[in-house]
C-alpha cells in the first residue's frame, strides 16, 4: 500500500521536485508536494485502487497529512 | 516606548509581554523573549555571511514557524525580506531572484526538494539559512543559528524609510510586481489595524495567509504590535475545512482574518454544527467580494461576532473597512466602507478630475500605509500614482487603486469592480464584476468566474466557469437561462462551464488566467 502511494504521488509532482524519494512522514501539502487539487486527485485515486470510500467526515488532516497517516485510515477501514 | 520601526515591535513587546506566546504553528510556539533571542541569532547570522543594510532576503518558506523567525531576523539585519511562494513554479522564482538581486535564502527542511531541484543558475545565491543538505552554497541549519553567540552582534541602524519587504503581487496577468513597503508604511498599517480592531494582548489572531500575501502583515506585524498572539495556521489545514474548523476552536481563536473563500469552504463542509467559537469576535475577510448569501449565514451563526469587510490593494495595505453585525434586507451590495484615519481619497474620472458625489469612477488613496513604489520599475511607479499639485514644489501623491467605485447616501464607497476587468464587446461596455455577482445569486453557486475568450475569430466571446457545491446538480443551461432573464442581452456568457474545483493563484485568488485557457481548449 504504502508503495503504490509513494509512486503514485512521485509520478505526480512536477519537475521542479528533486527526485529522492517521498518520505512517509513528510507533509504532503507543507512541502508543496500535493496542492489542493493534487489532494482531491490523490483522495480519488486512492478510492478507485483500493476500492474503498472516503466520505466527507473522514477529510481531516489526521487522515491524509502524510503517507503514514493514509496507511493508517485505510488500514482501519 | 515609542515605535518607529518594524523591528521596534519585538523589542516593545518583549518588554512589556515577555512571556506570551508570540507565534505558534502545529502546536509549536515562541513567547516574545524566545522570538527576541531567535531573531537576534539569526540577523547576527545573516550577517556574518555577509548580508548588507538594504540587501533582499529571500524567504522560501511554507506555513511554520520559522516564518515568524524569518521576518524579524532579516528586518533587524537591516535588510528586507522577499517572501517567495513556495508553490510557484521555479521559472517564476528565479525572476525573483534575480529581480530582486537575491543572494541569500531563509529557508526549512520542508523545502529541501524544491531547493536542491532549483536550477544552477540560481546559485548564484550565496548563502541558505535553514537546510544542512548537500548544495553548492553556503549553508547554515536552524539549529547552528538557534546556538549562536549573539553577544558580539552590534544591530544596525533602522529608521523608518529604510526598506522592510517587497511582496510580488500573485500576478494572475503580466509581469509579477514587487510592492515595496518601509518600515515606516508597514509600522503605520499595524498600528491602524491593531487601533481599529482593538487587539489587546490576550487576543489569539489567526493568520490564514501565506506570507507572500500581504493580509499576512495583520497577523505578522498588527498582532505582536499588541502583544498578541498568531496562530499560523499549518497548510494542510487550508485545505481540511473540517480541521481548519477543529483548529479554531482549540486554539480559542478570537480574531480571524482570511479570504472569503476559507470561510465559506468551512460553512460548506458542515463543520460549524460541531464546533463552538465562544471567543470568536472578530471575523475580517478581504481579497474578494464576500457572497451575501454566505454572509447572512455566518452572521446569523455567530450573533455575538463583529464583521469586517477588508478593502485595500497591496500598494496601500489596507484603507477602508466597513464593520457591520447585520445585514438589511435590501442590502444588495456590501459597501467597502470608509478609509481609515491618517488616510485620503478621491473618485476621478478617466480625466483626472473628480466626479459629482455619487458617481461612479477611479479610486485614489493617499495614507500613511502607502508604498514606496515598485521595485526596480520606476515607469511603473510613476504611471500608478496620481499628483495633485498644492503648490509650485509640492504635491500630494495618491496612488491610483484602477478599482471603480462611487459613494453611496451614508458616505460609504461601494466597490464596482476592477477597471481593467471592464470590457467592451461589440460597443457595448460590460462590467465583468458585475455579471459575476448576479451568477453568484444562482442556488448553490459558491464562486463564478467570468473571462474573455479567444475563439479564433475575430471577436472575442464572453464565457463563465461556475463553482458549484459539491454534491448538488447545477445545470448549465439553467444558470444561462438565469441570465438570460437577469442581464442584459449583450452580458449573457455564451458558455457556462461547471467546473468542480477553480485554478488558484497562491493567494487563493481566482487564476483567470488559466481559466481562460481551460475554456480556450473546450
Amino acid at each position: 500500500m504504502k508503495n503504490i502511494l509513494i509512486n503514485y504521488i512521485s509520478e505526480q509532482v512536477s519537475d521542479d521536485f528533486s527526485d529522492q524519494e517521498i518520505d512517509v512522514d513528510e507533509d504532503l501539502l507543507g512541502s508543496g508536494i500535493l496542492d489542493s487539487l493534487g489532494m482531491m486527485k490523490m483522495i480519488f485515486f486512492i478510492e478507485n485502487e483500493f476500492n474503498v470510500s472516503v466520505p466527507p467526515e473522514d477529510m481531516v488532516i489526521e487522515n491524509f497529512m502524510t503517507i503514514d497517516h493514509i496507511c493508517n485510515y485505510l488500514s482501519g477501514k | 516606548m515609542e515605535l518607529f520601526t518594524l523591528t521596534d515591535i519585538i523589542k516593545n513587546s518583549t518588554a512589556l509581554y515577555p512571556d506570551n506566546e508570540a507565534f505558534k504553528c502545529n502546536d509549536i510556539s515562541v513567547s516574545y523573549k524566545e522570538l527576541d533571542i531567535k531573531t537576534n541569532q539569526l540577523a547576527k547570522c545573516l550577517t556574518d555571511l555577509g548580508v548588507k543594510k538594504g540587501d533582499r532576503v529571500g524567504i522560501y518558506l511554507n506555513r511554520c514557524i520559522e516564518t515568524s523567525i524569518a521576518i524579524y531576523g532579516i528586518l533587524k539585519a537591516g535588510a528586507a525580506y522577499v517572501p517567495l511562494d513556495f508553490t510557484a513554479p521555479h521559472s517564476r522564482t528565479q525572476y525573483l531572484l534575480d529581480n530582486c538581486g537575491i543572494e541569500f535564502l531563509v529557508t526549512s527542511k520542508s523545502q529541501k526538494r524544491r531547493i536542491a531541484s532549483l536550477p544552477d543558475d540560481d546559485f548564484s545565491l550565496k548563502g541558505i539559512i535553514g537546510l544542512n543538505q548537500d548544495l553548492p552554497v553556503n549553508r547554515i541549519s536552524w539549529d547552528f543559528v538557534f546556538n549562536s553567540n549573539v553577544e558580539s552582534f552590534t544591530h544596525p541602524k533602522i529608521t523608518e524609510g529604510d526598506l522592510a519587504y517587497v511582496m510580488f503581487t500573485s500576478g494572475s496577468t503580466g509581469d509579477p510586481k514587487g510592492i515595496m513597503h518601509t518600515h515606516g508604511s508597514g509600522l503605520n498599517y499595524a498600528k491602524l489595524s491593531a487601533n481599529l480592531y482593538k487587539i489587546n494582548s490576550s487576543d489569539r489572531v489567526a493568520n490564514h495567509a501565506p506570507i507572500n500575501f500581504d493580509i499576512s502583515t495583520f497577523g505578522y506585524f498588527s498582532a505582536p504590535l499588541a502583544g498578541a498572539s498568531t496562530v499560523i495556521i499549518p497548510d494542510a489545514h487550508t485545505k481540511f475545512p473540517m480541521s481548519l474548523a477543529n483548529l479554531m476552536e482549540k486554539e480559542k481563536i478570537t480574531i480571524w482574518y482570511s479570504v472569503p473563500l476559507a470561510l465559506i469552504q468551512i460553512l460548506l463542509s458542515g463543520a460549524l454544527d460541531k464546533i463552538s467559537l465562544n471567543s470568536l469576535r472578530w471575523v475580517l475577510f478581504g481579497g474578494e467580494v464576500f457572497g451575501l448569501k454566505y454572509l447572512k449565514e455566518f452572521i446569523q451563526r455567530w450573533p455575538n461576532v463583529t464583521f469586517s469587510n477588508v478593502y485595500g490593494p497591496a500598494e496601500v495595505n489596507q484603507c477602508t473597512y466597513y464593520n457591520f453585525n447585520s445585514l438589511s434586507e435590501t442590502d444588495a451590495q456590501l459597501p467597502i466602507g470608509k478609509v481609515w484615519d491618517n488616510t485620503e481619497f478621491k473618485i476621478l474620472d478617466d480625466n483626472d478630475k473628480e466626479v459629482v458625489k455619487g458617481e461612479k469612477g477611479i479610486l485614489v488613496i493617499r495614507s500613511g500605509t502607502m508604498m514606496k513604489g515598485y521595485w526596480n520599475n520606476e515607469e511603473l511607479t510613476k504611471t500608478s500614482v496620481y499628483e495633485e499639485e498644492i503648490a509650485p514644489t509640492f504635491s500630494h501623491v495618491y496612488y491610483r487603486t484602477g478599482d471603480l467605485v462611487k459613494l453611496n447616501e451614508n458616505e460609504d464607497l461601494i466597490f464596482l469592480g476592477r477597471k481593467d476587468r471592464q470590457i467592451k464587446l461589440r460597443g457595448y461596455r460590460i462590467e465583468i464584476d458585475e455579471i459575476e455577482n448576479k451568477i453568484l445569486l444562482f442556488d448553490n453557486v459558491i464562486e463564478v468566474a467570468v473571462v474573455l475568450v479567444n475563439n479564433g475569430s475575430e471577436e472575442k466571446e464572453l464565457m463563465a466557469t461556475v463553482l458549484i457545491k459539491p454534491n448538488t446538480n447545477v445545470l448549465s443551461k439553467e444558470i444561462k437561462k438565469y441570465c438570460q432573464k437577469h442581464l442584459p442581452i449583450y452580458a449573457v456568457p455564451s458558455h457556462i462551464e461547471i467546473l468542480e474545483s477553480f485554478p488558484r493563484t497562491s493567494s487563493g485568488k481566482v487564476n483567470r488566467k488559466k481559466i481562460e485557457e481551460i475554456l480556450e481548449a473546450l
